[in-house]
């Protein structure tokens, strides 16, 4: 009995742990991911559905092996859940694995939201679409490339909680030989995602085969540019100063390298603003909080013995005990008086040796 | 899990024990001034004086759970800050007890103790309503004192050195001591001519 009452209680543990693992409606954040989450999920058929979405991805034709290019997904004609979260794939194959572009040899410099990921999370302000843009370095291996875009998202109306799915076909890009000297980014050199607010310290851009490097900036969502001061440090090492950010702002930036008459010009890239490092402490945190507590417990106790009437104690009333002691004393003395046959109204007082008027029997008859 | 459950009820505990212990010392030390109050300054006191020790008693319980809530307890100036304000607001309603054991109940008929007593509980519940209003800010991103202009920014701390935490912690301690013992040689209002 007891046994089948523990089989029972773990199914139905299991049956009501499951209800909570099968979706993450808000998003799992940006990361590197294969075609569908590796088929996992919203793989599955049954839990799936084709998303309505029209997307288009688009790319130079050419780009020249290990040199930055830019790639753009649009997707528009949705029908979004409440949240407007749209799960933006950028893939170099449909497999299920190794989806990953720099699986076949392409290097992500920045994706859409500063980061350096394949996958990200991107929230619809307007008429469910969105655009967003990957910067890449182009494979060194020369040849035709794929680069495919795929997107997952939720819908108002998903009784079923069905996810959305959507795919491209390939985009095919070809990568070819690098002109001799072209001046281009060197391989491994990654944008910075954000620097720290008020932080005005300059970054660092390493370069191949460049003889000047101009960089201008301008703040998100605003059309003019300006130029940034840049510094060579070492050989192919430049020092570019850029404002300092404060708040949520984001500052975009377009490095231009150039060689006699090659310019490359770079997709423009963006750096984002993170809080000021904090740098308290559990242990701190907790010291400075009871030393307030007994500061402030020691001052106002001072201000209380300061401000405290400054009256003397109530004067002892010992009127009672006083009292209490005569009538002790008088009930002594009283007792040790003899009263007298011979003597009427008189009584003897035998430690005295005198004679003492009796109150209830005073001499001559008087009370 | 049961730490942010726990953490939830006893700050509900701690704002409403403090939220009594403000109004009613409020109230208690207006009955000098308001006949209509006079008749109820000592239910008054005695219910700010029940609520002040409430208070002390759930304020720590409200830091320990929300040490366990979080996986940073101290990871950023905001919660830093409900470390300082859990603080600031146990020192003022300790104060408000200590005066009110050391002074009893005639406390409010002499102006500059009232007027301390008032001013502890005040700040204590002003400590416990910035606590409240940086929790709000955490949990759901806004606060209704988001509507005072002059509403200090919750985003930045003062981070005190350890060692200099410690040498206060240690002032501290001296000067409890040290007013205790002057306290001593006072005596209960009710005692004196």
């Amino acid at each position: 009995m007891r046994s089948r009452f523990l089989v029972l209680s773990v199914i139905l543990v299991l049956l009501l742990a499951s209800s909570s693992g099968v979706a993450n409606p808000g998003g799992k954040g940006d990361s590197n991911r294969d075609f569908t989450c590796g088929g996992s999920c919203h793989g599955d058929p049954s839990l799936s559905s084709v998303s309505s979405a029209d997307i288009r991805i688009d790319a130079a034709s050419t780009a020249f092996s290990g040199t930055a290019t830019e790639i753009s997904i649009s997707v528009s004609g949705m029908e979004l859940s409440e949240n407007n979260l749209v799960g933006v794939f950028l893939l170099s194959s449909k497999n299920g694995n190794d989806d990953h572009p720099e699986d076949h040899g392409w290097q992500i410099i920045q994706d859409p939201n500063g980061g350096t990921s394949n996958y990200v999370e991107v929230i619809s302000e307007n008429d469910n679409s969105i655009t967003v843009s990957w910067v890449l370095l182009a494979p060194i291996d020369e040849g035709t490339k794929q680069i495919f875009a795929s997107i997952h998202h939720g819908s108002f109306y998903n009784h079923d909680n069905k996810a959305y799915i959507g795919e491209t076909d390939g985009l095919l890009v070809s990568i070819e030989p690098v002109p001799e000297n072209y001046p281009r980014l060197k391989e491994g050199w990654v944008s910075p995602d954000e620097r720290i607010s008020g932080d005005s310290s300059p970054i660092i851009v390493r370069t191949v085969n460049t003889d000047s490097l101009s960089v201008f900036w301008r703040l998100s969502g605003e059309s003019q540019s300006h130029e940034a001061s840049v510094e060579m440090i070492e050989d192919q090492e430049w020092e570019v100063s850029l404002p300092a950010t404060l708040g949520d702002t984001r500052i975009e930036y377009q490095i231009i390298a150039s060689k006699d008459d090659f310019n490359n010009q770079i997709p423009w890239l963006s750096m984002g603003t993170s809080d000021p490092y904090f740098d308290g402490t559990s242990l701190g945190a907790k010291l400075q909080s009871l030393s307030f507590t007994l500061i402030i417990l020691g001052f106002m106790l001072s201000l209380q013995a300061w401000f405290s009437p400054k009256g003397v104690r109530k004067l002892a009333d010992n009127t009672n005990e006083v009292e209490e002691m005569i009538s002790d004393d008088n009930s002594d003395y009283w007792s040790r008086l003899i009263p007298s046959d011979e003597n009427p109204g008189w009584l003897w007082d035998p430690i005295e040796k005198e004679w003492v008027a009796d109150p209830n029997n005073l001499p001559g008859g008087k009370q | 899990m049961y730490a942010i459950t726990f953490h939830h009820m006893v700050v509900g505990l701690a704002a409403g024990a403090g939220t009594l212990m403000g109004i009613c010392a409020l109230l208690a030390w207006l009955s000098r001034y308001i006949s209509n109050l006079e008749s109820s300054q000592s239910t008054l006191d005695k219910a700010s004086y029940a609520a002040s020790i409430l208070t002390l008693v759930a304020i720590p319980l409200a830091m320990f759970s929300g040490y366990y809530s979080v996986s940073e307890p101290a990871g950023s100036a905001i919660l830093y800050n409900k470390f300082v304000f859990s603080g600031i607001a146990m020192g003022f309603t300790a104060s408000y007890i200590a005066g009110r054991v050391r002074f009893g109940p005639d406390l409010w008929a002499n102006n500059a103790l009232g007027n301390l007593q008032m001013l502890s509980a005040l700040f204590g519940l002003t400590a416990i309503m910035i606590l409240g209003s940086i929790g709000s800010k955490i949990t759901l991103g806004e606060s209704t004192l988001d509507l005072l202009p002059f509403w200090p920014e919750f985003m930045n701390s003062i981070v005190i050195n350890q060692w200099i935490s410690l040498f206060l912690l240690i002032l501290g301690v001296s000067s409890v001591i040290f007013s205790f013992r002057i306290m001593k040689s006072i005596k209960p209002i009710s005692e004196l001519d």
